[in-house]
């Protein structure tokens, strides 16, 4: 081969090596070897390091205070000499429903202790649960000498055993723990100090970043141990095959990273990985046959947490009934909630009584939502929105990717492709369409944009180490980022939301925050430095995976404030930490267009809903890459299961707006649009209760059925509510697939209304037309089975009740409904109503409680259909009171989809209000 | 329901008494019905469409749905597969989707499909009518006179056509005259140069007897033996005929530039300290000489960053080196090899530079692009600071040409009849490849009329055959010593002739590939095969040529958006395929949508999907009679369907 020849080649690989290259940068990213505190940590061996007693315990204002001092002391060749330690202040306090609450931080009030204080995250915690929820202790007991126990709810009690110090939460009757706190010796502070001892470095470097760490060490681990447990859930977010969180350490595991929490903008994750992705929040579920508890640790630090295998202390005696968990965080303090339980729905409800429940969207949201990097003008837009309708598929809103602003300065417009958005907006509101724009938080440094002159001239970016305005890389360019840390520049910053401030923009317009991680090309791990320096001298390592978050809070606050506080909001944000919740939803980043992450979608919707997060979704069709029809197919039958139910696009992604892939597809997409919009009033009666209890709107089974082992580990189906089944089919050409039906009743197959028996594990045919779901027996689901361009033209639709008898002929199910947009429901203009159907009566009466404000709300929709599954009487006829009307029951189809054969009873026409008492019964 | 519907119909009848420019509303035994339909509706019991099922004359639009096809809803929402006919009077009726009815939303322009009364929709038939019916009269007399041209078109490709049979067909016979001379004059050329070798080689037997003898004579006859040398060299030269001077000079010159090359590698090698300690790292001269290629780019970058850049690119050479360099001072441990491959290609970046570069993961293509860019300029200022020339590109090119020498070389080992058979497939990639390879028809017959014109009475073949006739009856093959010029007039008669043969040949090819083409069902299509249509948008000029491909030119600069590969869509699309290749995306392509009108224009050139292309080619040829007949006709169905009072025509 001559010279040339094979320069040529080489160059030309050198070339196109990045579409070769596989694409998760690990290497970009620190793991728990590079990352000191952890390395540290995770190494220790249980009962290592000299452990801390607790003293001079007392009682004040319903609260426990203690001091923490070492104990003897005691050798540790492992660990570095540390300065003389100062005392740390302990503080137990107990909330309802079902909550102890553990605070560890320095003794401010040391006269060697330094002036600077540890971060404690503020406002995530809702500001009133000291009013709300605290208990006041009247007593504590100390049984023997060293141990004090206090009263916790629901017969559980909480023990504090000074020395070596340890909590614990046990059932007060049998003892039985089912929490405890450093009872393997692990916990560890890494006090504040001010001087380096001899030789000690505080640098630290990754790759071509250094961070400076000005203030040391100071990190946080100890174990937790949740007793009684099959499995833990949570700590989102990590994408996985496996809804229950594999070990990562102890006997038969292969080596595994520890499950971080750092918000990152990962490209092209991978699909089952513990390393980080765009957000956190470090709170953990456990569940078994015995017990359910949860964990919840108030840190926004970077924190790696191992869930350890039995026997990982003692290979010898692995204990099977409890699992152990080692938390690690870089800086901040200890403030954590363990949750009684007993049931994991009470786990939830006492973590979001904290946190505070999901927002209630305006209904808009929860139908389904068209986006692509980018629709690239106002033509683009007029084509696909008019797509839609020609193929009578319904959608609700359109979005606008990155590209639509100038230059990519958030809150303007590409004049050339968007001359007129008002109009633009204005003709798709005239549909009933919404729209959503992306506003980023990197603020392209450019004099000329306002945003950034204005940001510059009051000061309100975060500052890098050396007090500069932060300059880092994204889409823009060189960017800098609000302060969002800081409420004035939070309110400065949903100002900015007003019709006047964001040109361009109508009451039809919402928002999508991206890359709030905060995402920064070229900062350390594609973030911002951990040095950088927020309000209140607050370093970037102690707030890091809260940044999203108060930008996401900021910005829905926004949108309320420019609908003077009547509608409200809503914003889409990738990043995420505890109390997103409040604030809207989220979706799961950019995922790819595979069968993997199809699969994956599912155990991390249910872990976030676990958590709180119950407003979420995977990009329907896979972000990256372009989706084969039948993986596209199987995408939109899922996704329509989806809390959040959107397609979205690479920008070098083929078109896949749903009419492209030929008619039946075409046809097969618009079933699975169908289903959902005709499930709408379901999912918003969810909605509903996802904002009152907390219940997460698609459930893990267990969730359901908390006593079936067999569904403790599968996130393969999942429950919509507490009535629907799905079973996701996860692969190509797939001709059967295995289901497990939970419990004892039966199930009804939504496809055809056969009946099928629970707790056996049924193969099931697989058609190209839906994935298997199934109706539970003794639920009642109602539905609107006719189809509109947008959820806005079915409000005065008739509604059908499709109702799942048991095995003793009952079925219960509810409907919430309201005016869909403004916060008048909170003052009682709602109806919500309860169906039971029992004695061959169905009977409706009202859920509300009365009185619970003085505002009002009117339906004039009727029930036009009732389909009842498994009732075996010939019946003829039904009679509705009031009014003895007779109406007809024949033989009719499940769904009005072609071809559909007639299979169950049917009330025709009814035609009762749903605003009404009525009782209908059959003859 | 019973008592809803009735109440419902009250209220549009309140309406139609309200808004009396409103069509009258139909009773709800016609509503939604198609004039075609009304006889199936009016038995008692009717069938559902679809057949599943059977439905009381009352169910019909009660507002409930029985058959799962729509059947018995044409005039409500209830059936979600139902459609619904709103008559339009004053402009085309309209079938809309049962979803659109009383949906808040006006569908039609007479609001028939909004009769619940929570909407007023005024008919706007008439206005939007006389706007409709104006623009079709519009495109009637564009399709009137485009049907004229498109038929002229037609006559003019039927006798282009027949003319290109009648020149095939000619020129296959004198293909196969001027095959038969060449053969002969082959043959006779093979015979001479045997004799001349023969000759030759006596002559050389004579010279070294002579010189043998000559030795014994020392010194004194010297002169004789030079005589017998000067000989020599005149015969290597006809061992190699086949041996092209160009291909010659061409090697010639790619030596002569690796030498520019290595040379200027080694300069800017020895001028930097870090490049070179690496290409003793490397130990592989292969590799060695890639990372000299990458360096030299970056050593004409900014010079403030040149360090650096090295290291980058260093790193993107020889992964493990590079990051157990860069990470000797981290103190953490380094797992996989694939980490640091990676991990190499961002280290030593300056800060813009790896924002940069991290966007372009999401972006692909811009920063792409612009790395290319970046290296063309670095690569136009070398070229301008070094004394010699020595670009890679140029290399390159010394490589391609390399490589088409060998080529030839390799198809005239293998057969005698190069330009016969299977190589015309050959051929017909060669051409595809190279940019300006489309040589019109006009061009082509050009190229081998200027020497076979027809000159007096005879045809040219004629000519030719008299003209080898005199050659050969001229030579005579028996005579010692070989006449030099003889031979040398017959091998000239030979390269000629040859030469001839191959540009008939070529003729013929390109006749018989364009005679393969699809002109469409009329050949309405032939006059494309000849022509290119552009269309400029802002920067780019969009260059569209039927038949055989579409690219995208900005300056000078060009990508191909697709070869030629189909008519799609009867004859409504013209597909091209198989472009350029994408960055993360398809290969470019491009869909040219055909519209009738008056002259042949490409508009709307549009990109919507990444790499696919559309465009809008609005030509005669689509101006046909049968659809001119369907636009009169729905001219006429508008008009008719008009209020009296308004008729327009």
């Amino acid at each position: 081969m001559s010279p040339p020849l094979l320069t040529l080649l080489l160059f030309s690989l050198l070339l196109t090596s990045p579409t070769s290259t596989s694409a998760w940068k690990k290497e970009e990213f620190r793991d728990c070897n590079q990352t000191p505190f952890c390395k540290r940590a995770r190494t220790r061996t249980p009962h290592s390091i000299p452990s801390l007693s607790v003293s001079s315990l007392f009682l004040s204002d319903g609260a426990i205070s203690a001091r923490l001092l070492p104990s003897q002391p005691l050798e540790s060749p492992s660990d570095a000499p540390s300065p003389t330690p100062r005392a740390l202040i302990l503080r137990l306090s107990v909330y309802t429903p079902g909550a102890l609450r553990l605070e560890i931080d320095e003794d401010y009030s040391d006269p060697t202790a330094p002036s600077h204080r540890r971060f404690r995250v503020p406002d995530v915690l809702l500001p009133d649960i000291d009013d709300r929820h605290k208990l006041y202790l009247p007593r504590v007991s100390s049984d023997s000498a060293g141990v004090t126990s206090f009263y916790l709810p629901y017969g559980f009690e909480a023990v504090v055993h000074h020395d070596p110090f340890q909590i614990q939460v046990r059932r007060a009757s049998n003892k039985e723990p089912i929490l405890s706190f450093n009872s393997h010796g692990l916990f560890d502070f890494e006090q504040l100090r001010t001087n380096k001892s001899d030789g000690e470095e505080w640098e630290e470097r990754f790759r071509s970043h250094t961070d400076t760490r000005p203030r040391g060490p100071q990190s946080i681990s100890f174990d937790v141990s949740f007793h009684g447990a099959d499995f833990v859930y949570g700590i989102p977010e990590h994408a996985s095959t496996s809804l229950a969180l594999r070990p990562t350490r102890g006997p038969g595991i292969d080596f595994s990273e520890p499950y971080r929490l750092f918000n990152l903008d990962v490209f092209e994750f991978l699909h089952d990985s513990p390393f980080g992705l765009y957000g956190s929040i470090p709170f953990m579920l456990s569940h078994g046959t015995k017990s359910s508890s949860g964990f919840f640790w108030l840190n926004a630090a970077e924190m790696q947490i191992d869930v350890l295998a039995p026997g990982w202390d003692d290979p010898a005696n692995p204990s099977p009934n409890r699992i152990d968990t080692l938390w690690m965080a870089e800086a901040g303090v200890v403030d954590a909630f363990f949750f009684v339980g007993p049931e994991t729905k009470d786990v939830v409800g006492q973590y979001l009584s904290l946190t505070g429940t999901p927002i209630m969207p305006q209904h808009f949201a929860v139908g389904y939502h068209q986006c692509r990097w980018n629709y690239r003008d106002e033509e683009d837009v007029d084509t696909v929105d008019a797509g839609f309708d020609s193929h009578d598929i319904p959608y609700d809103v359109l979005w606008l990717d990155i590209e639509h602003t100038d230059g990519k300065r958030y809150f303007t417009w590409d004049k050339t492709l968007f001359p007129d958005p008002v109009g633009m907006q204005k003709k798709l509101a005239a549909k009933g369409r919404h729209m959503v724009t992306i506003v980023d938080p990197h603020m392209k440094r450019d004099d000329s944009y306002w945003l950034h002159k204005e940001a510059t001239e009051k000061g309100y970016y975060v500052k890098d180490s050396s007090g500069r305005d932060f300059d880092g890389w994204c889409w823009p360019g060189s960017s800098s980022y609000p302060d969002m840390l800081n409420p004035e520049i939070r309110e400065w910053w949903s100002e900015k939301f007003s019709f006047e401030n964001y040109k361009g923009s109508t009451p039809s317009l919402f928002t999508w925050n991206d890359m709030n991680e905060p995402s920064v090309f070229n900062g350390p791990e594609l973030t911002m430095p951990r040095d950088a320096v927020h309000y209140g001298d607050v370093e970037h390592r102690e707030l890091h995976n809260a940044y999203g978050y108060y930008f996401h809070m900021a910005s829905s606050e926004g949108l309320v404030k420019r609908g003077e506080r009547k509608d409200r909001p809503f914003v889409l944000s990738r990043a995420f930490f505890a109390g997103t919740q409040r604030y809207g939803a989220i979706w799961t980043g950019d995922n790819s267009a595979d069968w993997d992450h199809l699969k994956v979608s599912v155990p991390m919707i249910l872990t976030l809903g676990l958590t709180g997060m119950t407003f979420s979704g995977a990009d329907v069709g896979g972000f990256f890459g372009n989706p084969e029809p039948e993986l596209l197919v199987r995408w939109y039958q899922l996704g329509a299961f989806y809390p959040f139910f959107r397609g979205h696009a690479h920008l070098d992604t083929k078109r896949r707006e749903p009419w492209l892939f030929g008619e039946r597809n075409t046809a097969l997409i618009r079933e699975a649009v169908h289903v959902r919009y005709s499930l709408l009033p379901y999912f918003y009666t969810l909605f509903r209760e996802a904002s009152t209890s907390g219940l997460p709107i698609m459930r893990p089974l267990w969730l359901e059925f908390p006593q079936d082992k067999e569904t403790f580990n599968n996130g393969e189906a999942f429950m919509v509510g507490p009535a629907l089944l799905a079973q996701g089919v996860y692969q190509a050409g797939e001709k059967s697939v295995s289901v497990y039906l939970p419990g004892t009743e039966s199930w009804y197959y939504l496809r055809n209304g056969a009946a099928y028996k629970g707790g056996v594990s049924h193969k099931m045919e697989v058609f190209e037309d839906s994935i298997p779901s199934f109706q539970k027996a003794g639920t009642i689901i109602p539905r609107k089975d006719r189809f509109r361009r947008s959820s806005t033209q079915m409000v005065n639709d008739p509604y059908t009740l499709v109702i799942a008898l048991n095995s003793s002929n009952s079925a219960e199910g509810e409907l919430y409904l309201d005016d869909g947009k403004s916060f008048e429901y909170e003052e009682g203009a709602f109806m919500h109503r309860r169906f039971v159907f029992s004695d061959n009566k169905l009977v409706s009466t009202n859920k509300a409680r009365i009185n619970v404000g003085k505002k009002k709300f009117s339906s004039e929709c009727v029930i036009e259909r009732v389909i009842i599954l498994g009732l075996s009487a010939n019946a003829k006829k039904a009679v509705i009171e009031p009014g003895n009307i007779e109406v007809d029951i024949e033989l009719g189809p499940l769904s009005l989809r072609p071809g559909s054969s007639p299979v169950a009873l049917t009330i025709r026409k009814p035609n009762v209000h749903v605003a009404d008492d009525w009782t209908i019964r059959i003859l | 329901m019973e008592t809803n519907l009735r109440f419902s119909l009250l209220i549009s009848l309140l309406c139609l008494i309200a808004i009396p420019s409103l069509a009258s509303i139909p009773s709800r035994d016609s509503l939604g019905i198609s004039p075609q339909d009304v006889s199936y509706y009016k038995a008692g019991v009717i069938k559902c469409k679809d057949g599943s099922k059977k439905f009381n004359r009352d169910q019909l639009n009660d507002e409930f749905c029985d058959c799962p096809d729509g059947t018995d809803e044409p005039g409500t929402s209830a059936c979600p597969e139902g459609k619904f006919y709103c008559q339009n009077l004053g402009h085309t009726p309209l079938v809309i989707f049962s979803s659109r009815v009383n949906d808040g939303i006006c569908d039609c322009c007479d609001g028939s499909d909004e009769y619940d009364g929570k909407v007023n929709c005024s008919n706007t038939c008439w206005e939007a009518g006389k706007v409709a019916r104006d623009k079709l009269k519009k495109k009637i007399a564009t399709y009137q006179e485009g049907v004229v041209i498109r038929n002229k078109e037609i006559e003019k490709a039927k006798l282009a056509i027949a003319k290109d049979e009648e020149e095939l067909s000619k020129l296959k016979n004198e293909e196969i005259s001027l095959r038969d001379l060449v053969a002969k004059l082959k043959e006779q050329k093979e015979r001479i140069e045997k004799a001349e070798k023969e000759e030759k080689l006596k002559k050389e037997l004579e010279e070294k007897r002579l010189k043998e003898e000559a030795e014994k004579q020392a010194a004194k006859e010297k002169e004789s033996i030079e005589a017998s040398l000067q000989v020599e060299p005149k015969d290597a030269k006809e061992k190699a005929p086949e041996d092209s001077t160009e291909g010659g000079e061409n090697g010639k010159k790619a030596e002569v530039e690796d030498e520019d090359a290595s040379h200027d590698e080694h300069e800017v090698l020895s001028s930097e300290s870090s490049a070179e300690k690496f290409a003793k790292m490397t130990g592989n001269q292969n590799e060695e000489i890639n990372s000299k290629h990458a360096e030299k780019e970056i050593s004409n970058d900014d010079s403030g960053h040149a360090e650096e850049e090295i290291d980058n690119h260093k790193s993107a050479q020889k992964p493990e080196q590079v990051s157990d360099h860069s990470s000797a001072s981290d103190a953490a441990d380094v797992h996989s090899e694939e980490q640091q491959h990676e991990s190499a290609s961002t280290v030593g970046l300056s800060k813009e530079e790896l924002g940069r570069l991290v966007a372009s993961r999401w972006t692909g293509e811009k920063s792409a692009e612009k790395d290319e860019n970046s290296k063309d300029e670095s690569l136009k200022e070398s070229a301008d600071d070094a004394a010699e020339p020595a670009k890679v590109e140029e290399n390159y090119e010394s490589y391609i040409s390399d490589m088409d020498d060998d080529r030839y070389k390799y198809k005239e080992e293998e057969s005698e009849n190069e330009y016969n058979g299977d190589s015309d497939e050959e051929y017909a990639d060669d051409h595809a490849d190279t940019a300006e390879s489309y040589k019109s028809d006009e061009e082509y017959k050009n190229d081998y009329s200027e020497e076979i014109s027809t000159t007096g009475g005879l045809s040219w073949i004629d000519k030719i055959q008299q003209t080898v006739q005199r050659v050969f009856q001229s030579f005579n093959f028996f005579k010692t010593p070989v006449d030099l010029s003889e031979s040398s007039r017959v091998k000239k008669e030979y390269d000629d002739l040859s030469s001839k043969l191959s540009k008939i040949q070529s003729r013929i090819h390109h006749l018989k590939e364009k005679l393969k083409r699809d002109f469409g069902k009329d050949k309405e299509f032939y006059s494309f095969h000849d022509q290119c249509f552009e269309n400029k948008q802002n920067k780019y000029v969009y260059k569209v040529c039927p038949f055989k491909k579409a690219t995208q030119n900005e300056g000078h600069s060009s990508s191909q958006l697709g070869q030629w590969d189909k008519f799609e869509e009867s004859y409504r699309v013209m597909a091209f395929s198989n472009g350029d290749r994408c960055w993360n995306g398809p290969d470019r392509s491009m869909k040219v949508r055909l519209r009738c009108g008056l002259k042949n224009e490409l508009t709307d050139v549009d990109e919507p999907s990444r790499c696919e292309y559309v465009a809008i080619l609005s030509t005669p040829a689509m101006c046909v009679e049968d659809k001119l007949k369907e636009l009169k006709q729905k001219l006429a169905d508008m008009s008719s369907s008009q209020p009296a009072s308004h008729d327009e025509l």
